[in-house]
């Protein structure tokens, strides 16, 4: 067992690839025949490349009918550049293009979309196990939507790994406001995986407990409460085909039966042929189907949580006199956790590292609008 | 003494010139009082420079009991010898030759410068079983008459020296243009030489090469006793091997014993047939854990894998850890990489022909050996006077494995295990008749986690009747059935519980003849026919809560017939060429439905023009052609030759897969209307030249392939359960080229080759393909072009029991399609892949040791073990197999995954009872 166990390993790999920046077009989003949609447009930048993605901004990006004259444009986000919304309502039964056009005044365009009505979520569920919690969905397809598309997102709250309702301020230790709190916080996740299904292999094309989430054994996201959120998409083949051969690039590569990686592209073009530019990206329009469900720690109980980061918390030894509490608060490494009294005698403070006390070094003390609690 | 008596074996005719003038005045004096002849032979030696030469067992009566007064040593070695059957001869440089019966002529016959007058009589020499062997090996015996003729037949019985049995298979050759005959069951050879002098030499199996001096000099009849002791089978195969470098008609074949596959140091101390074969030139493989392997930059599904007449189409286990040829059932293997025998056809690049046994006829045998993960155990022998048989067993402990393969701590579940059973029985009828039974199956079961279990399984058995027509004529009749499956059974959800199967099933018969036209034609021609069902893939719901629909692809069928012809046919002493034809016809049959598309566009789904349905037994379509097999080698002078070739083939059933290696779940699919045979020819021209008497072993071969209709995928192409898979299909064509060059040492206590490969393997989108141009239609490599490849091996024995075995291997990295951009999309850093094959894996470097320790070697002992101790990637060279991007803290990180990445120690025992 032992030869074994030392057969195979990893190591990183750095070979010289041109360091040569391609800057593709990527166009990514979902054109909603009843809501909000949305549409960003960004540019591919080169492997290991650690600067932010570069978005292409000032473009002019509308949707026509195929038949007619008439548009709508998308308006620019103000506060992210190279996102794109549109609020309205288009007729499901008509197709549409959409347009791209860039400030550099390339002009792509996409080819026809066919709105696809997203059956209702049936059941959005979880089951407890023995590994933790499976999050599963269930949906019944037809002749129209056969191939699913599932995105979710999950929000949560976790606590610091030493709670601290007291904050050192102005030279003094007082009680935190509840604005001020950072034992609690809530953490979240943005689509963080793609799951695809084809109803058509199923009876009915009924979809039955389909995974999409496991969460495993000490995941701090069931220390308290637990959110997420799914939303359903049916697309057509081409998109379903897409989304396979960007799910296979990602998680499927690398592996000892895995496939080659695919050239990946998309149902956009610039409208000059003779260009061949590829561009990355499916468009897919319809209505989508949205659902959210809570998950609260009782729910789950006993669910034990570890989180790494505070697997080394503890109060400092020592008590802090108030006299002293200026210069080891002072400058917010150490954070005042506890007040100690010896009977009715105040005797100081006991602090931690800003580490284990300061929830919002990893998450948002601020309530999520949607949340419910 | 005794060695002394072997250096007679070696004397040469040549040496006796000098006994022309001879003089023997040296003088003797004093007493010999009762001592033996090898004191008194001695003491003559040591007062003077004659040196004696005689076998111990023929003086060892004789006292030698004399008194000399200035006597020649004539005088008295014939007054030692009276009344004695010894005589004795001495020759110019005062060596004294003793030998029973008659003596050793160390003069030439006086008439030997005047031959043309000499008439000679008798044109037999009676049988020589009563001559001491050392003579008959050197002495010149002339045959036949003069004559006008410039070629003369030789023919002969051989018998054995002790039981005067004739000898069965005696191989009678020369070594100058290696013309070479077999004794038949009597032991009669006949042999056709050219007049003047020769070293015939006669081969028994595992016997001494026997030699005779000839001077031919017409027809006539040369009967020779032969020992027939076995004294060593190395011996027999590098001889033989020796010859075949120069003078086998064939290019491009390479052939491994058991005994030399043995030599190699080991992954996890099993022999292993594929491993093996993977030292030799131009055979090579994407990675460490992968089932096939390609030969001169041809897909791994174009070899033609066959294990005594049974097509293997998984030949590994445990994802190409170990092959599937249990090691003590293999008699020998051999590759055949370009000018495949006419009998084979149906694969493009290569034939692997594994030889099982049949069985030890002389007593029952038990082999077996015990490694860290497998054991195997093999009987064989003898039942009754007529039948042998073989059976033999290998698995694995247990079911635990391999949470190794990829780092990955979902694998704690990971369970495998295989075993396979070869079973081969040889019945003899009578001398005319002989049938053989072959049995063999092979599975392996694994899961990486709990839900989902793979298996796969081939089962072959097939049954071969052999019959002798005549001296010339002997045919074989072949019938069996081969098959391959495997299975998914997965039990993630109750709700999509399924089972997926895929099965392959061929019946095949095969007629072939071997036909000795006469002395320069070879005949060889027969029929094969293969009649597939697939059944390309299945799947099931299990239990009441799955709502998985049972799903079928359309079962295949088709029948493969080919008949050929070919030749070989000797043109003269330095020329002999090999030629042959095959002519093919495929059907694919029905039932199924067939999708006709409009020409000129891409075969998807718009451009259906419509569906037809056929019924069961119906042709729905024929392929048929010619391939061609020629091949002609042509001898320089007794140490080098050329050769070249040209061979055509073509392939009707194809592995569909976008892995780069195999993995056990790729499905096969049959040629059909949408789906063109692959074809492919070879062009091949190389030099072969020994050295050093024999003792190196150098050869150069190049080649050039092309190959047309091969498959490559469309992105994203799904091939599991596509009933249209030939949407997914991009029609592709290749080419294929390199150089070989071996060294090869084959005697002394210092053996091993080394090899040289270059060899490039080019795909292209085909020029009438619409529906996707993979790099824009122009070259790229193919998964598997390494251009350089260079593999040492050798072999150092120590003593007969104890060896040391290197073997060094490099090749270049294969091709991958690299990440070359990353963009944001659904939430996650993705990648950009680059051309497809546009860059390179790191080098590839390992070494591996091993050491052999044989048991002693006392005849009388329970059982005879032997210990393979060894380290396999003694460097510990991280040779990557694959490698991925994979974003880490939001920076795409590159990495590398490498198997066997440590030196890893292995160690078997081995028994033989």
């Amino acid at each position: 067992m032992l030869v074994l166990s030392i057969i195979s390993c990893r190591d990183p790999f750095e070979p010289e690839i041109i360091r040569q920046d391609l800057a593709i077009l990527v166009v990514e989003g979902y054109v909603e025949v009843d809501g909000e949609s949305f549409i960003s447009l960004s540019r591919t930048s080169p492997v290991r490349d650690t600067a932010s993605v570069v978005f292409e901004s000032g473009a002019r990006v509308f949707l026509i009918p195929e038949s007619g004259t008439s548009f709508w444009d998308f308006e620019e986000s103000e506060d992210q550049a190279g996102f794109y919304t549109l609020e309205g309502s288009f007729d499901p039964n008509q197709k549409y293009f959409l347009n791209v056009w860039l400030s550099n005044g390339e002009m792509y365009q996409s080819e026809l979309l066919t709105p696809i009505i997203t059956p209702d979520i049936e059941e959005l569920g979880w089951l407890r196990d023995e590994v933790g919690v499976e999050i599963f969905v269930s949906t019944n397809g037809n002749e129209d939507a056969r191939y699913f598309l599932w995105t979710y997102n999950e929000d949560w709250i976790f606590n610091a790994g030493i709670s601290s309702f007291l904050i050192f301020e102005n030279g003094g230790v007082r009680e935190r406001r509840e604005e001020e709190r950072v034992d609690r916080c809530w953490s979240s996740t943005f689509m963080p995986r793609i799951v695809l299904q084809n109803s058509a292999r199923f009876d009915g094309n009924r979809i039955l407990e389909r995974e999409l989430v496991r969460i495993p054994n000490l995941s701090e996201k069931l220390q308290r409460r637990y959110s997420i959120e799914v939303v359903q998409r049916a697309i057509d083949q081409d998109a379903f085909d897409f989304w396979e051969i960007l799910r296979k690039n990602s998680d499927d590569i690398g592996g000892i039966f895995s496939p080659l990686p695919s050239l990946i592209s998309g149902n956009i073009n610039n409208v000059d042929e003779k260009k061949d530019e590829n561009v990355i990206g499916f468009i897919s329009m319809g209505r989508s189907s949205r659902k959210r469900i809570y998950i609260d720690q009782a729910d789950v109980a006993p669910w034990r949580v570890e989180i790494p980061e505070y697997e080394f918390c503890n109060l400092s030894m020592d008590t802090i006199p108030p006299e002293l509490a200026s210069s080891r608060f002072r400058t917010g490494v150490e954070i005042p956790a506890r007040i100690l009294f010896d009977g009715p005698f105040f005797l100081g403070y006991r602090g931690a590292s800003r580490e284990c006390v300061d929830c919002t070094l990893r998450g948002s003390n601020v309530k999520p609008e949607f949340w419910e609690d | 003494m005794k060695l002394k008596a072997v250096f007679v074996f070696f004397f040469s005719i040549l040496c006796l010139f000098p006994a022309l003038a001879q003089d023997h005045s040296k003088k003797f004096s004093g007493l010999f009082p009762g001592i033996s002849f090898q004191r008194f032979a001695r003491q003559i030696e040591a007062q003077s420079d004659y040196e004696f030469y005689f076998l111990e067992k023929d003086v060892s009566e004789i006292q030698v009991n004399i008194s000399a007064a200035e006597n020649t040593l004539p005088q008295l070695l014939v007054t030692i010898f009276e009344g004695k059957d010894l005589k004795f001869s001495i020759d110019g440089s005062n060596r004294v030759f003793i030998s029973k019966n008659s003596a050793l002529e160390v003069k030439l016959a006086e008439d030997f410068f005047n031959k043309r007058d000499r008439e000679i009589k008798g044109d037999s020499l009676g049988a020589q079983s009563d001559i001491d062997r050392a003579f008959s090996r050197n002495k010149l015996y002339v045959i036949g008459s003069q004559g006008s003729q410039t070629e003369a037949t030789l023919s002969g019985r051989i018998t054995g020296i002790d039981t005067g049995n004739p000898v069965f298979g005696a191989v009678v050759f020369e070594r100058v243009n290696y013309t070479r005959a077999i004794t038949n069951e009597a032991g009669e050879f006949s042999i056709h030489l050219p007049v003047g002098r020769h070293t015939l030499f006669i081969q028994n199996l595992g016997g001494f090469v026997e030699q005779r001096q000839l001077s031919l000099l017409g027809d006539g009849i040369l009967d020779i006793a032969i020992e027939e002791n076995i004294i060593s089978l190395d011996e027999f195969t590098i001889s033989s091997e020796k010859m075949s470098n120069i003078a086998r008609p064939e290019m491009g074949v390479q052939s491994l014993n058991i005994q030399s596959m043995r030599k190699l140091p080991a992954v996890l101390g099993e022999v292993d047939v594929i491993r093996s074969i993977l030292t030799l030139p131009g055979v090579q493989t994407v990675g460490e854990a992968s089932v096939g392997f390609n030969v001169r930059g041809g897909a791994a599904d174009q070899n033609l894998i066959l294990m005594n007449h049974s097509t293997i189409y998984n030949p590994s286990h445990l994802f190409g850890l170990f092959s599937a040829f249990n090691p003590d059932m293999v008699e020998s293997v051999e590759l055949y990489k370009a000018g495949m025998p006419v009998k084979f056809g149906g694969r493009l690049s290569s034939v692997l022909d594994v030889e099982a046994k049949y069985g030890n006829p002389d007593k029952v045998q038990v082999t077996g050996g015990i490694g860290l993960m497998t054991s195997r155990l093999t009987v064989e022998g003898p039942i009754g006077e007529n039948t042998t048989f073989a059976l033999g067993g290998r698995t694995t402990y247990s079911d635990w494995i391999l949470d190794i393969l990829e780092e990955n701590t979902d694998f704690n579940d990971a369970r495998a295990s295989f075993y396979d059973l070869n079973f081969n029985v040889s019945h003899k009828f009578n001398d005319k008749n002989t049938l053989k039974l072959n049995v063999y199956n092979s599975s392996d079961n694994f899961r990486f986690d709990r839900d989902t279990t793979f298996t796969y399984e081939n089962r072959n058995f097939n049954l071969g009747w052999t019959h002798y027509f005549n001296e010339k004529l002997e045919a074989e009749l072949v019938l069996g059935r081969d098959q391959y499956n495997f299975g998914i059974q997965g039990r993630d959800n109750p709700s999509n519980a399924y089972d997926f199967g895929y099965e392959i099933l061929q019946d095949f018969a095969k007629v072939n003849f071997q036909y000795e036209y006469d002395d320069q034609h070879q005949l060889n021609f027969g029929l094969h026919s293969i009649r597939y069902r697939l059944q390309p893939g299945q799947i099931g719901p299990v239990g009441e809560p799955s709502l998985v629909i049972p799903e079928s692809v359309n079962t295949e069928q088709a029948l493969e017939t080919a008949f050929y012809i070919g030749d070989n046919f000797e043109v003269n002493d330095h020329l002999s060429l090999n030629y042959g034809m095959r002519y093919v016809i495929y059907n694919y049959l029905g039932p199924n439905t067939i999708r006709e598309y409009r020409d000129g566009v891409p075969i998807a789904p718009p451009n259906l023009e419509r569906e037809r349905e056929f019924s069961a037994g119906s042709i729905i379509n024929t392929y048929h052609g010619p391939e061609f097999r020629i091949s002609a080698r042509y001898i320089l002078d007794n140490i080098s030759s050329i050769k070249a070739g040209y061979n055509t083939g073509r392939q009707f059933i194809h592995l569909v897969t976008n892995n780069a290696a195999i993995a056990p779940t790729d499905v096969w699919k049959l040629s059909d209307p949408n789906i063109r045979p692959q074809w492919g020819d070879q062009i091949s021209i190389g030099y072969y030249r020994n050295l050093k008497i024999d003792k190196y072993e150098f050869s150069v071969e190049t080649y050039h392939r092309t190959l047309r209709n091969l498959i490559d995928f469309r992105s994203g192409a799904t091939l599991i359960l596509n009933n249209a898979v030939e949407q997914d299909i991009l029609r592709t064509e290749g080419r294929a080229y390199g150089a070989e060059v071996l060294l090869k040492k084959n005697t002394g206590k210092l053996n091993g080759w080394i090899s040289y490969t270059y060899s490039r393997s080019l795909l292209r989108t085909a020029a009438e393909e619409t529906a996707e141009k993979i790099n824009n239609g122009g070259w790229y490599p193919s998964n598997f072009d390494q251009p350089h490849n260079a593999v040492l091996v050798g072999n150092y024995e120590w003593s007969k029991r104890i060896s040391t075995s290197i073997n060094a291997n490099y090749s270049t990295g294969r091709p991958i399609t690299l990440p070359v951009a990353q963009f944001n999309y659904g939430g996650n850093e993705r990648v950009y892949f680059s051309d497809r094959n546009a860059y390179r894996i790191p080098d590839y470097f390992r070494v591996d040791l091993s050491v052999n320790l044989e048991g002693n070697h006392k005849s009388k002992k329970l059982a005879h073990s032997s210990w393979s101790v060894g380290v396999y990637n003694l460097l510990g060279r991280r040779n990557p197999y694959s490698v991925y991007f994979t974003p880490v803290n939001g920076v795409l990180e590159g990495f590398q995954l490498s198997i066997f990445a440590q030196p890893i120690p292995f160690i078997t025992y081995n028994f033989r009872i």
